[in-house]
């Protein structure tokens, strides 16, 4: 089985959910949050959709976790919400709540430069986060030439992000580098 | 049906004699592992274990609400790409 492709998430937006299937016979649509707070599908009141190409209201929205129930302006049909199978559901990057201190989103910590602390030795570029069921996340961390590295998310490896500088400073575990080579 | 109770939680013996030799020493390194199997025992708290996920090692923190689970809990074998790094998820150190 090959790997599903990333979805195509527009420039300056942030992806919330993905349309799985509609729902009922008013256009509604089931819909796989993919967020930290689906709780926002409740107050939604417009969402920019791939499929329709930009911005439409949100009529009605409700939660049956692990999913939510929208309806869309314009979209009142089964066969119009049936079209939209698979659609991404986007907000701009500057309707996302501010986190509190030491959080960040994952966007922006993709792409920040790894270094060493004391050393200043850059390991590489974060690739991706893993959630992985332990209560912290692991960086993946591509290095040109070698296997990736991959760096648990916790106050004693990561001493500083500084995303003005696009810099994650890091001490590494005794013995971190050679498990992943 | 579970485990016997008189046997005790299952922990790799290679493993669990890494992790002694490391406590004698008060010393934490990060032990590689395949054993997904294992139970998580108190000796394991504070300890950071690379587990086995079929492709590589990924490093997992064991701290005490983890006490209980296998180590394969936390090594997920099955990567989800279908949602991008550009979706609202936010994390933190822990």
């Amino acid at each position: 089985m090959s790997p599903r492709k990333q979805p195509e998430v527009w420039p300056g937006h942030i992806l919330v959910g993905e349309v799985t299937a509609p729902f009922g016979i008013d256009g509604s649509l089931r819909v796989l949050p993919t967020t930290d707070f689906p709780e926002r599908f409740v107050r939604l009141r417009e969402v920019t959709v791939d499929r329709l190409g930009g911005v439409r209201a949100v009529e009605q929205a409700r939660l049956a976790l692990p999913m939510a129930v929208i309806k869309l302006k314009g979209v009142d049909t089964r066969t119009a919400a049936e079209a939209l199978r698979g659609a991404l559901l986007m907000v701009p990057e500057a309707a996302l709540p501010p986190l509190p201190e030491g959080e960040y989103y994952w966007h922006q910590l993709v792409g920040l430069t790894v270094e060493e602390v004391g050393t200043g030795r850059v390991l590489g570029r974060i690739a991706h986060v893993l959630r992985t069921g332990a209560p912290h996340d692991v960086f993946e961390v591509d290095r040109p030439g070698r296997k990736p590295l991959l760096i648990p998310a916790l106050k004693s490896v990561v001493r500083e992000v500084d995303l003005g500088r696009g810099v994650m400073s890091v001490v590494l575990l005794p013995g971190l580098e050679d498990v992943s080579e | 049906m579970g485990r016997s109770v008189k046997k005790g939680p299952y922990v790799d013996p290679s493993l669990l004699k890494k992790i002694q030799a490391q406590n004698a020493q008060r010393e934490k390194r990060v032990i590689k592992t395949w054993a997904r199997a294992s139970t998580i025992i108190p000796e394991m708290v504070g300890h950071t274990i690379a587990v086995h996920d079929g492709r590589r090692h990924v490093p997992i923190y064991i701290s005490e609400e983890m006490v209980g689970h296998k180590l394969g809990e936390f090594a997920p074998t099955r990567t989800f790409k279908g949602h991008a790094d550009k979706s609202e998820r936010s994390t933190g150190m822990r």
